[in-house]
């Protein structure tokens, strides 16, 4: 049975917040199982594992009100800059793809965040993997394959842990002890709150699984001038950033594919090619006729960074981001991003340039499984209804 | 507020910001001269300018005063049209 609960936030939440607090919300609490705002931000609604009366009760609202005032209480209003508009483009299908998907067996969940892919969405994501490519071989990028697991103390170098705390995602492995592997090996097993073990059998946290691809680029950089003074690089690998309650179908996932194509050197090198691949991609997107927008955005930070870093992202339009029209739930979905770092990695990871000053980045990134499934959310998984090019190339 | 009081003001606010002596805080510094001067401490300035001369903070100032002479000149104004 659940229980729930509403709460009337001590701060007034902007229309431009709603969804940031509402998705934050997922953290306060483990006995939450969703959470939702009200469209005027005048309601918090929770839903619960389990009833809270008293103390816990009045424990849990002071959690909900520290992440409504952290993220309001001073917040700016972000600047939104549209650079493309195409959403009024004319699509066939208005449907939800996700029954057809798990129907068909073209999905199929393994567990929260985690999704495998059939045939079909996955020549379809291969075939945008061959646009992705021929964009980057465009600017003669340097093809990359970088690690799944990326250790601790790089994300620590570029303050990740500060910025994206909740989306983390630890890798560890049993103690290099001959009775705590024994031990492990006759009595591991899954229990209701996953692999029931001693905790103290784990070795400490040295690693982490990869939340971007571009960083690794940039660590394999650190610590001396860039070769050659610019650098067009480009590599797919998978991501992974845990969402809780927020993981939905193809459209959030905790372990997602994406393609970046990576720019390294001075400010204009970067900018110019950050713009450059936009009115490429346009080009393509208009070939596929795909419903999508291009807007001013900012990253998920998490609630004490929030306020900070995303106006900060807002005033120097520092990404944009490729948003698909979803029709069947009138949304949109960020399929893919333009991104500018200024001097960030340059400088917290002393890459220099041979003035030796610090070089600037930035990243043109693709989701595979979102472009794939904001695609089949506007022409249904009937081949016959596709654009003749998508249609040709994955047949 | 005379310019040189005005500048004083400003650098005072920044060594604030940046929790360093005022006198690392040269006229001419500007957004990325120093390592505190990333987007953290400048969303820290900015908040300050806020608080302490009543900036009304938006995408454009924040993307605007990023030296101490911009924040200087943007205060100046500021005065001269009150």
């Amino acid at each position: 049975m659940n229980h729930e609960i509403e709460i009337k936030p001590a701060w007034a939440i902007p229309p431009f917040l709603i969804g940031e607090v509402q998705s934050k919300l997922a953290y306060v609490d483990e006995n939450i199982l969703a959470a939702r705002l009200t469209a005027d931000g005048e309601t918090i609604g929770l839903r619960l594992r389990r009833p809270v009366e008293g103390p816990a009760r009045q424990a849990l609202e002071e959690k909900v009100q520290r992440v409504v005032q952290a993220m309001v209480q001073g917040a700016f209003k972000p600047k939104v800059q549209v650079l493309e508009d195409y959403s009024d483009r004319p699509v066939p299908y208005r449907g939800d793809p996700n029954a057809e998907l798990l129907a068909r067996r073209e999905m199929f969940q393994e567990a929260a965040g985690i999704l495998t892919v059939g045939p079909l969405v996955t020549r379809l994501i291969d075939f945008f993997e061959r646009q992705f490519l021929a964009l980057a071989d465009s600017f003669g990028a340097a093809p990359y394959r970088f690690p799944t697991l990326i250790p601790a103390r790089f994300l620590e170098r570029v303050h990740y842990f500060r910025a994206f705390p909740h989306s983390l995602t630890f890798v560890t492995h049993l103690r290099e002890d001959l009775d705590v592997i024994d031990d492990f090996a006759q009595h591991a097993a899954c229990g209701e709150h996953g692999l029931d073990a001693p905790s103290e059998s784990f070795a400490p946290i040295q690693t982490l699984l990869s939340p971007a691809v571009c960083y690794h680029l940039y660590f394999s950089l650190a610590d001396r001038p860039l070769p050659g003074g610019s650098l067009a690089a480009t590599a797919v690998g998978n991501c992974f950033r845990y969402e809780s309650l927020n993981l939905t179908s193809l459209e959030r996932m905790w372990n997602f594919t994406m393609r970046e194509v990576i720019f390294v050197g001075p400010k204009d090198f970067v900018l110019q090619n950050r713009e450059t691949g936009r009115q490429r991609m346009r080009a393509f997107f208009e070939q596929i006729g795909l419903a999508y927008h291009v807007e001013s955005a900012n990253d998920p930070f998490f609630i004490g960074e929030f306020k900070k870093q995303a106006a900060f992202q807002s005033a120097f339009q520092l990404k944009f981001e490729i948003r698909a029209r979803l029709p069947f739930k009138d949304s949109t979905l960020a399929v893919g991003s333009y991104n500018y770092h200024q001097d960030f990695f340059g400088r917290a990871l002393n890459i220099t340039l041979p003035d030796g000053s610090p070089v600037h980045t930035g990243c043109i990134a693709f989701g595979l499984e979102r472009m794939a499934y904001a695609f089949l959310a506007q022409y249904g998984l009937e081949t016959a209804d596709w654009p003749e090019i998508v249609r040709r190339a994955v047949a | 507020m005379e310019n040189v009081e005005l500048l004083e003001s400003v650098r005072a606010l920044l060594a604030e910001a940046f929790s360093l002596p005022k006198e690392q805080i040269s006229p001419d510094l500007a957004f990325g001269g120093i390592q505190q001067w990333d987007s953290m401490g400048h969303m820290g300035v900015m908040l300050l300018l806020e608080e302490r001369f009543g900036v009304p903070i938006d995408a454009d100032l924040i993307a605007a005063l990023t030296s101490v002479s911009a924040i200087c000149e943007y205060l100046g104004k500021r005065e001269g049209q009150s």
